[in-house]
């Protein structure tokens, strides 16, 4: 086990949760705008959180593997600042969604719609880095560089629908819409298979029986919701977002102990010694903060509508 | 957008701590309607510092590979914990407002949204003190090694660098300084179009504080403006002495305005004769003082910095002018922030301190050169220069172009649109 990739997994299985939970509301936006109420009482105010978590990702990203920097800017770059753009887009036009009034051609809904659009297509973006991160497919390590041409393999693109199936399979747990309960169970099964169907396509190794976890819980997820029952559990924002993020979280094997279709050892390339020392202290320290901040939170969302007075 | 952003948080935060303590509904509306400001600042700047941490992956790598391996990323870190802070205090802050019970309670909330903003703030001029004067590692095996191996390192020390106290304090207040002109000069504008009686009390509340933050600034930022430059002399003096223009080394030198320095002499422009002596001696009890002659010409930055630089103490000098017309207006209770004649004034002050405060960057980052970290590695060693980033890059520039102005925009847009609310 090395605990400086089970920290920076951890913020990037949190990040990714929070990022699909959003690309799940979008769908929502863009379909059936007249029922946005439900997906904006989630999304607004938990757009900012997500950007943080992802930029936490990055920091522990850079200090857990140093050595990695270099051939990460030669191979993703490109990939990368299309990333920036359609996050500064979606950011700037949710922030401005918010509190836009009527005047002229550029409203709410444009707004929304716009954030929307660049959330999904952030989703699809991150989904072919992953993609690359998991089988190698479109990176070449010894000349350093990216090519989507060579990334278009039947393991990535199966990759990619499967996830997405995923998103639209849940999204009517997150925000328990009834009347597609009897979708959900279909979409996310589905979507497992296709999933699971990618990751033995890029590279069969992959296929550890700890894959078992995350498929079994994502199913859990999807029979939950299938009873009126026991619905009420996964349809907790709080419940579904932690077991989103474990689902994400125990999917590592995909990426450790090898990453880039097993061509990448991480313990060669994790930080060490003093450096190593250091990254613990901070984890616990700045673990702590949120540990303390998020406590906060959740007693004062727990009082009820958030009464805004905005 | 930094500078703004802080001195936004702070003027929200003391106008709702003044509604509280004087159930005042003036002060109430502008906190709430400056907040939604606050949320779109927020949006654009967040994505944004996430570009910038993503960008310098992509474009220095070995300069990043050089900071997470060192202190450097440490300060990082604490950075984004800070920006934690920040971030789940300001969902309690603007989403659960009317949530909170106890007189003081919501307020204080947003003291916490606050102390994240300029912790961020600190935390990652930190980071531009460790590159003025890199510490916690053994540099010269680095360099040594060919920039391959780290050795000797304490992952701590680069919270505190010979130049990380005076330059966190000069950033600091002369952010929080230029922000306040900013947010001000729209204050001021709307202040004198304005016929809505109402609207403009808020404006003159709002004037008010912020002239009081911008006069208690600019008298910190020339205090610590002369730390910083003392602080330069000692461990910068190749930067000190191009800033300053010395062409050779000496103990009565004087102060360069305004001129260039053309085959290695000083001409034109201004000179004040001992007036540099004085102040460094004043300052440091330095007495001789460097000169660009000293070093080898290929370490020298460009000499435009000693033109940056003047045009930021002479730029900075009258800003303090104004703001002591101000004071003094305000002492003798004439209420500046409601005389058309000084908010007129105000708006082209605001120009001259972003423009002050952009050159005092432009002369930190230049005066650098050619280093990305001193005397370790240049920028062309930190540089990646592969092509591929030619049109995404030239595609990020553009869409500044327009994310930038449609942002400040917004900010009004979102101000004004919310005129009506009544106060609560």
């Amino acid at each position: 086990m090395n605990g400086i990739f089970e920290v920076n997994y951890a913020a990037f299985s949190v990040f990714a949760a929070l990022l699909i939970t959003e690309i799940m509301g979008a769908v929502g936006l863009l379909v059936a705008w007249p029922s946005r109420s439900k997906v904006l009482d989630y999304i607004v105010p938990v757009w900012e959180v997500t950007g943080t978590f992802g930029a936490l990702w990055v920091v522990t990203g850079d200090f857990a593997y140093p050595g990695l920097l270099v051939p990460v800017a030669e191979i993703f770059t490109p990939l990368l600042i299309v990333f920036l753009i359609l996050f500064v887009a979606r950011n700037a036009s949710i922030s401005f969604a918010e509190f836009i009034t009527k005047r002229g051609w550029l409203d709410e809904e444009k707004l929304y719609k716009s954030y929307a659009i660049a959330t999904i297509v952030l989703g699809v973006v991150v989904l072919v880095l992953l993609s690359a991160l998991v089988g190698g497919q479109g990176v070449s390590l010894a000349s350093g560089s990216f090519s989507i041409i060579s990334w278009a393999t039947a393991g990535s693109v199966v990759f990619e629908v499967g996830t997405l199936l995923l998103a639209v399979g849940l999204a009517p747990v997150l925000f328990d819409l009834s009347a597609l309960r009897k979708l959900v169970l279909p979409l996310t099964g589905l979507g497992v298979v296709l999933s699971v169907l990618s990751y033995w396509m890029m590279s069969p190794g992959l296929l550890t029986p700890w894959m078992a976890l995350p498929v079994l819980l994502t199913l859990a997820v999807g029979a939950l919701y299938a009873w009126p029952k026991t619905s009420r559990v996964v349809t907790n924002k709080a419940v579904f977002l932690a077991v989103l993020s474990v689902i994400i979280f125990s999917l590592q094997p995909l990426v450790y102990p090898k990453a880039i279709g097993q061509a990448l050892p991480i313990d060669t390339v994790t930080t060490a010694g003093a450096m190593a020392d250091a990254f613990f202290s901070m984890s616990v320290v700045g673990g702590l903060l949120l540990a303390l901040m998020l406590s906060l939170y959740v007693v004062v969302a727990s009082r009820g509508p958030s009464g805004t007075g905005l | 957008m930094v500078s703004t952003s802080i001195a936004l948080i702070l003027l929200i935060s003391i106008s709702e701590f003044l509604s509280v303590r004087g159930n005042d509904p003036v002060y109430n509306a502008l906190a709430r309607r400056l907040s939604k400001v606050f949320v779109v600042s927020f949006g654009v700047g967040t994505a944004s510092g996430i570009v910038m941490a993503v960008e310098l992956v992509g474009l220095f790598p070995s300069f990043m590979t050089l900071v997470a391996s060192t202190g450097a990323i440490v300060l990082l870190y604490a950075e984004i914990s800070a920006f934690f802070l920040e971030v789940l205090a300001l969902v309690l802050y603007v989403y659960y407002w009317n949530s909170f019970k106890g007189k003081y309670s919501h307020w204080v909330v947003s003291l916490f949204v606050v102390l994240g903003t300029l912790a961020s703030a600190v935390f990652i001029t930190m980071v531009n003190a460790w590159m003025n004067t890199p510490n916690g590692y053994d540099v010269s095996a680095f360099v040594n090694s060919g920039f391959k191996t780290v050795t000797g390192v304490e992952p701590f020390a680069a919270f505190l660098t010979v130049s990380t106290v005076s330059q966190v304090f000069h950033v600091l207040v002369t952010t929080i300084f230029a922000g306040t002109m900013v947010i001000g000069a729209y204050f001021a504008y709307w202040f004198v179009k304005s016929r809505d009686a109402g609207e403009k009390a808020m404006y003159g509340r709002a004037l008010k504080i912020l002239g009081v933050i911008a006069v208690v600034t600019i008298v910190l930022a020339g205090i610590s403006g002369s730390e910083e430059a003392g602080a330069l002399l000692v461990n910068q003096p190749l930067k000190y002495a191009a800033i300053e223009a010395n062409t050779v080394p000496g103990t009565n030198l004087p102060d360069h305005f305004f001129g260039s320095v053309v085959n290695g002499t000083y001409v034109g422009g201004i000179s004040m004769p001992g007036m540099q002596a004085l102040l460094a001696r004043f300052e440091t009890g330095i007495s001789t003082l460097p000169g660009l002659s000293q070093f080898p010409a290929s370490t020298w930055p460009p000499l435009l910095v000693n033109t940056t630089f003047n045009v930021m103490t002479v730029g900075g000098l009258a800003l303090g002018v104004f703001m002591f017309v101000f004071l003094v207006s305000l002492v003798r209770k004439r209420r500046p922030y409601e005389s058309r004649r000084l908010l007129y004034l105000w708006i082209p002050a605001a120009v001259l301190a972003m423009l002050v405060y952009q050159l005092g960057w432009a002369t930190d980052e230049v005066g650098r050169q050619p280093w990305i970290v001193y005397n370790v590695m240049t920028v062309a060693q930190a540089a990646n220069t592969s092509d591929a980033l030619l049109v995404p890059g030239v595609i990020i520039v553009l869409f500044y172009l327009v994310v930038v102005p449609a942002t400040f925009y917004f900010y009004s847009r979102v101000f004004q649109g919310s005129s009506k609310e009544a106060p609560a």
